[in-house]
This record gives structure tokens, C-alpha cells and sequence, in this order.
């Protein structure tokens, strides 16, 4: 076995090269499905809207009321009152809604006058428009009494407004089923893992191939004692080796972060999911070190494949937000087909034949593409052979 | 021999075709990417009608007065008049966010907890309150009955008034680019760590060969760092007509502060690499290294993987803002593009001076005077 040593041994030198990519994925993963908490779908709960609520008029009972009101529907973040300071935080969405009460409000809303609020908002969103909703519906309360019942105090006035806006509808929530805490966030670690696997196994598999396919070393290793079948077998290998321990290396972390949930049906089909794209992404990474020339054109050609893929199919930014060209774009590549998987994995509360034929076609096409890539990079070595 | 050099710095650097990827095409590419990724990111807290059922009942047609306020709120919802069955089948489906049935009071049947839901809600909320406020009224005022009350409360006025932050919309996906911008500034590093290492004799035989020639060193390694801030100044600018003319990403429209940026943050890039060039006396591979790990980092801080980042530094710790170029150029550019006024910009621009003007002098103090016993 001194093809296989040998490959290692490579790999071995090229080890720091690898950790970076490894420890990126880990911070990565840790950092971005550590801090994504997903709702937990058994009692009905307002979205509150983060807003922020300057008052410019005189502490009045009314605009305390108003405060209070929005207090409970929505979160108001205290944001202190400076141009630049509520620009950066509405550019940044820390909050999505700013809302200004003029100077000389409670007096002229008392007398019936028509007077406004100043709100400053992120144009056309969904968190205007329901922000809008209560604030109007708040003021037009107020107008309601002190139109019809002249002489109002402010007192009585809040009180009326208070209990009034307490009543509320009831809800019904239908629960589709129970759906683990950690589907989704180990839905995020395997489509996080897509990028560092890619990237690991084109460095690797390159740094391995660039040796062996050195013309001198190459000429040397021919006319070795050993048969080709042989030295093929070992290189085939040392390959599929090397890929499946980056597999188990990478998977590892899942079963410490999420632990007894990786042997549900949810998690062994996302260990299923990426052992094919495992697949994939060797007989990928296999093709690319049999064309790549210089240490130099490989770190380029990984970042570019293993960046551009995750980039388009989904990993970097959920499939959901792409544009339909995007997505069509990326159902060339293996990691599109993945992800969409992964997503349906994460996503199914139970298992049908419905949703596992979806989950099924996509691994399959993934395999598929593997299994194409292979046959090209075979076809090619062999056209190299003749010509050398 | 100022020109001389230059000319031939100018053909190295163009020749070296790694060093054009990494400077010049790998950030077109990732603009490209970052453009595929996010051109949705900024349109999908856009408000989209609620899809909304009302099961139908004898209970619903008690009630003229719902089903007139829910046809008044069509700018909210797209309605749909069903059966319970239909109305379960749909919501199971997510053909629709939620559905509104008299059982005999009324009830919201939703699956999740989501904005839409509490529209919805908030809209229903709404229509029962009013009913208490009418009935609060009536049973103080009497005489409110016949002054037209129910007409004056389903009569809304409109109490907000939309003043704009800014002469531009806060959309947080041009940080992105503006961010990139600033890692392409930086990257322009390895201009600067080719450059010493063409002129140290320890380090490369051209660097020898330079060493002997009876010139000044200051005056040819001067040049060297003219070619390699123009080549980089000349990539910055198709970078960014590339983002404005293909991409169309907005920069604002204040064209000669654009440039002073791109200018002042070419010469910080590049001076950045010849002062890590010099101060690292390891191998070329260990500061090449360095320098893209350390502008990944400050990349980052600066908010080129996720914009919070960069509000969470400048409202928890300004000061890293301030001493993190990335972060500076990044800056600049939001300042120009959002703020009314130039304070932030000449603030930010002065900090790049500063540092630019900082790296030279350790570079310069590194490099000059150096003789070597053998080499």
C-alpha cells in the first residue's frame, strides 16, 4: 500500500491548508445556527416590530397611554435622538419603524385638530404597514371620545382607551405536528457544511493529484514493480479514504451540538444527504486536480467553485430569497440539488411517500452528477495517457 | 530611472497573472455572487397582501357590519369566502396565512406565528374594539347615537406622516458591496508584498540585482509603489464601474468624493502590504498569509459577511471602527451614500490618511540603510 501512504503523506503536508477551512466551518456553523433560535409553533405570539418612539411634546397622560400601547405590541428600542444615530439604525434594521410625537400633540389631538406623526420607516414593508394599523387605531379611538363625549378628561380619557384596546380576539393555533427545536438548526450546520466539505476536498484531492500527475514523478511511478491496476485501486482509494474521514471529521460536531436527535429519521437522512454529496464532491474535486496545473490555480479554482456554489445554491442565502434565474442557474450544480434536500429534510414534520420521493430525486441527481463528472474525468485521463 | 522602473513595474505586475485573480477578478466575482445572492434580500420585507379565509355561517351573516370593514381593508388583504373544510385544506396547504370564522365569537385559526398572523389579528383586534368603544360611548352619551358615532368610527383619518431618513432608501445590501469594495482596498496588499519583495536583496534575486545599481533606493522603490498604487487604483475603478454600470448598485451621486476614496483607500491597501512585507522577515507564503487573514477579519468587523456586524461595532465599540481601515473605507462610502452630512466622511477619509501616512513611515524605517553581509 505505498501509493496509499503516500497519499497521505501528501495530505499530511497540506495540513494546515485544510484546518483554515475547517475551523472557518466551525465558526461559521457554531456562530450562525447557535445564534438562530426558531419559534416554537404551540401558542399563537404576536411578532413584535422593533420600533423607536421619540417624544418631542410635554409628558401628557395621552402620549404616555400611546407609549404603553405600543410598548405592548410592539419592542420600542431606545435609541438616543440624533440624526445619524436613528439613520445607522434603521439602515442596520435594529429597528424598522421611527415614530415622532410633534411638540403640541396632546393639545391639538384634545381640541379635535388635525394634526400628524411623524414616522420615519423602511419603505413599503410589511412592518409599516402593521405599525401604521395600530397607531391609527389608537388615535382614531381617541378622536372617537373626544368627539362624542366633549369634556373628556385626560384621566378618564386613557382609562377608556385602555380598556377598550385590552379586548382581544381569540386565536386557534393547529399545530402541524411536533417539530424538533434542532430540525432547522442542523438544517443550517449541514448546508453550512456543503462549502467547507467542498472546499476541503478540492485542496486535498488537488495537492494529491498535482504530485502524482508531476511528469518525472509520474514517468518514475510507471515503471515501478507494480501493476497499474493496482496503483489505481490504492490512488481510488486513498481518494474515497480522505473524503469520508473530512465526512466524519465534519459531521462530528452535529452529533455533539444536537446529540440523540441524529439518530431520528430527520437526522440520519441529512447524514444520508451529505454522504452522497460527499460522493459528488470527490469525483468534482477529482476532475478539477486532473486539470489543475499550479498550486496556485487550485486555492483559485476552490474558492471560486466552493464560494460561487454555496453562494448561488442556497447555503451562504436561503433558497427561498434567490431570484428564479438564480435558481436555475444553480440546478447545474450539486450543491443547489443538496440544499434543496437538506431544506425538505429540515422542514417535513413527518414522512411521507410524497415529500421522500422529492428528498430521493434530489440525492439521486446528486449521485447522478457525480457519477457524470467521473466519466468525464476518466475519458480525459485516459485521451492524457495516449498522448504522453 | 523613476520612469524606467515604473514602466517595468507596471509589466511585472500585469504578467503576474495569480496576483490580477486575486486583485482584480476574484472581487468582480464575488460582486457578482453577492449580487445573484442578495438582489431579493432587500425586496422580501416588501408588504405582499394577506391571504386570508372567512368561513362562511349563519353566524358571519349576523355580523354585515365584519364583513363590511374587511371589504374596506383591501389595500390589507386578499379575501376569500369558504367552507371550514376548504378553509383547513387551504391553511394545511399555506395557500393562505390564516382563517376567520364566528364560533359563535370571533376566532382566527392560523398554523404559525408570524407577521402576517398578527395583521390579521391586529385587524380583528381592531374591529372588536371598536365595538366596545361604541358601546363605552352609547352608554355614557346617549344623544352620540343619533350624532352619526358608528359613521364617525369606521370613518378613519390617517394620523402618520412619512418623512424620509435620508435623500437615500436605507436598503442594508449596498453595505455589502461598499464592504467589498474596502476588502479589494486591502487586497491591493499583495501589490505591496510584491513590491518589497522585489527590492530587498534577501528576499529576491531581482531585489540583489536593484540593490547594486547606483541609484537611490528611496527614488526606485518609490516608483515600485506608484506602479503598484496605480494598478490598483485602475482595478478599483472597474470594480466600480462594474458594480454601478452592470450591477446598478447605488453609490450616491457625489462622484469626486467616490474617487478621493478610491484614491486615498488604494494608497492605505497597498502601503498596508509593503509595511507588512517589511516588518515580516519569514517566507512570502507566511505574509501572504497574514495579510488575507487579517483583512478577512477586518473584512468581516467591517460587515462583508453580515451587515449587523458593523452596527454592532459601531454602537458597542466605536473605537474598533476606527481602527480597522476595511472598516474606514466601508464607511466612507455609507457616509457619502446615507448621511446629509460630510462630518463622518472627512473624519473617516483623515483616519485613512493617517494610517496610510503610518504604514509608509514603518515601512520606510524597516527598509532603509539595510546592508548585507552576505547574501
Amino acid at each position: 500500500m505505498q501509493v496509499y501512504k503516500a497519499l497521505f503523506k501528501v495530505i499530511q503536508k497540506n495540513r494546515t491548508l485544510l484546518m483554515i477551512y475547517l475551523v472557518v466551518f466551525m465558526v461559521l456553523a457554531l456562530l450562525l445556527s447557535g445564534s438562530y433560535n426558531p419559534p416554537q409553533d404551540t401558542d399563537f405570539t404576536k411578532v413584535k416590530v422593533n420600533i423607536a418612539f421619540i417624544n418631542d411634546d410635554g409628558d401628557s397622560q395621552l402620549v404616555a397611554g400611546l407609549k404603553t400601547y405600543l410598548a405592548e405590541n410592539a419592542n420600542l428600542v431606545d435609541i438616543p435622538d440624533e440624526t445619524q444615530k436613528l439613520q445607522d439604525a434603521l439602515f442596520f434594521r435594529q429597528v424598522e419603524y421611527i415614530v415622532r410625537v410633534p411638540d403640541g400633540f396632546t393639545q391639538a389631538m384634545l381640541n379635535g385638530e388635525a394634526v400628524q406623526l411623524e414616522k420615519t420607516t423602511v419603505p413599503d414593508s410589511t412592518s409599516n404597514i402593521y405599525m401604521d394599523l395600530l397607531i391609527n387605531k389608537y388615535l382614531n379611538t381617541v378622536n372617537a371620545y373626544t368627539t362624542n363625549m366633549p369634556g373628556l378628561s385626560q384621566d378618564d380619557l386613557t382609562k377608556y382607551l385602555a380598556k377598550d384596546l385590552a379586548q382581544q380576539t381569540e386565536v386557534t393555533m393547529i399545530s402541524n405536528g411536533t417539530h424538533s427545536v434542532y430540525a432547522e438548526k442542523s438544517g443550517y450546520y449541514f448546508n453550512y457544511l456543503s462549502y467547507s466539505l467542498f472546499a476541503i476536498l478540492i485542496l486535498g484531492v488537488c495537492s494529491v493529484m498535482l504530485v502524482f500527475n508531476d511528469t518525472d514523478l509520474k514517468r518514475r511511478n510507471l515503471c515501478a514493480p507494480i501493476r497499474s491496476a493496482n496503483m489505481n485501486f490504492q490512488m481510488i482509494l486513498g481518494n474515497l479514504s480522505f473524503a469520508i474521514l473530512t465526512w466524519l471529521v465534519l459531521i462530528s460536531a452535529s452529533f455533539i451540538m444536537y446529540g440523540s436527535f441524529m439518530f431520528t429519521t430527520t437526522g440520519l437522512l441529512l447524514l444520508l444527504n451529505s454522504f452522497v454529496f460527499t460522493l459528488a464532491a470527490l469525483s468534482i474535486s477529482y476532475l478539477i486536480g486532473n486539470l489543475v496545473k499550479s498550486r496556485g490555480a487550485m486555492s483559485a479554482v476552490a474558492n471560486v467553485f466552493a464560494l460561487g456554489s454555496s453562494f448561488i445554491g442556497g447555503v451562504f442565502v436561503p433558497q427561498a430569497l434567490l431570484g428564479d434565474n438564480v435558481l436555475t442557474i444553480a440546478s447545474f450544480t450539486p450543491t443547489y440539488w443538496y440544499v434543496k434536500a437538506n431544506n425538505e429534510i429540515a422542514a417535513a414534520t413527518s414522512f411521507n411517500a410524497t415529500n421522500l420521493q422529492s428528498i430521493f430525486t434530489s440525492m439521486v441527481l446528486v449521485l447522478a452528477f457525480g457519477v457524470a463528472v467521473l466519466g468525464v474525468t476518466l475519458v480525459l485521463i485516459k485521451q492524457r495517457r495516449v498522448e504522453a | 530611472m523613476f520612469l524606467f522602473n515604473y514602466r517595468y513595474r507596471l509589466k511585472c505586475i500585469f504578467k503576474d497573472r495569480q496576483m490580477m485573480f486575486w486583485t482584480f477578478l476574484f472581487p468582480i466575482l464575488l460582486a457578482i455572487l453577492f449580487n445573484l445572492a442578495f438582489s431579493n434580500l432587500s425586496s422580501s420585507d416588501n408588504f405582499l397582501k394577506v391571504n386570508v379565509a372567512v368561513v362562511e355561517n349563519a353566524e358571519l351573516d349576523q355580523n354585515p357590519a365584519f364583513t363590511e370593514a374587511l371589504d374596506g381593508a383591501d389595500d390589507l388583504f386578499v379575501v376569500k369566502y369558504t367552507t371550514r373544510a376548504e378553509a383547513d385544506a387551504l391553511l394545511a396547504d399555506n395557500q393562505i396565512d390564516g382563517y376567520i370564522v364566528f364560533d359563535p365569537a370571533l376566532n382566527l385559526v392560523v398554523n404559525q406565528s408570524g407577521l402576517n398572523q398578527t395583521i390579521i389579528r391586529g385587524f380583528l383586534d381592531d374591529f372588536v374594539q371598536s365595538s366596545a368603544t361604541i358601546t363605552t360611548i352609547i352608554t355614557a352619551n346617549h344623544a352620540a347615537l343619533h350624532n352619526g358615532i358608528i359613521a364617525g368610527i369606521t370613518s378613519r383619518s390617517e394620523y402618520l406622516k412619512a418623512v424620509s431618513a435620508s435623500q437615500s432608501s436605507p436598503d442594508s445590501v449596498v453595505n455589502y458591496f461598499y464592504a467589498l469594495i474596502a476588502m479589494t482596498c486591502l487586497y491591493g496588499g499583495f501589490l505591496g508584498v510584491k513590491e518589497v519583495v522585489a527590492i530587498q536583496a534577501d528576499l529576491s534575486d531581482v531585489g540583489a540585482r536593484i540593490n547594486l545599481a547606483p541609484t537611490n533606493k528611496l527614488t526606485v522603490f518609490l516608483s515600485s509603489i506608484l506602479a503598484a498604487a496605480t494598478v490598483q487604483l485602475l482595478e478599483l475603478i472597474m470594480l466600480l464601474a462594474f458594480l454601478i454600470g452592470v450591477l446598478g448598485i447605488s453609490f450616491g451621486n457625489q462622484i469626486g468624493y467616490i474617487a478621493l476614496t478610491c484614491v486615498v483607500g488604494s494608497l492605505t491597501g497597498v502601503t498596508f502590504g509593503t509595511c507588512l512585507g517589511s516588518i515580516i522577515k519569514k517566507g512570502e507564503g507566511l505574509k501572504i498569509g497574514i495579510l488575507i487573514g487579517s483583512t478577512m477579519i477586518m473584512s468581516f468587523l467591517a460587515g462583508m459577511m453580515s451587515a449587523d456586524i458593523k452596527y454592532i461595532v459601531m454602537t458597542k465599540a466605536p473605537i474598533l471602527g476606527y481602527l480597522n481601515p476595511a472598516n474606514l473605507i466601508t464607511d466612507s462610502f455609507y457616509a457619502l451614500y446615507y448621511y446629509n452630512t460630510h462630518t463622518q466622511f472627512f473624519t473617516d477619509i483623515l483616519l485613512l490618511c493617517g494610517f496610510t501616512l503610518f504604514f509608509s513611515s514603518v515601512t520606510y524605517f524597516v527598509l532603509r540603510r539595510q546592508k548585507y553581509a552576505s547574501l
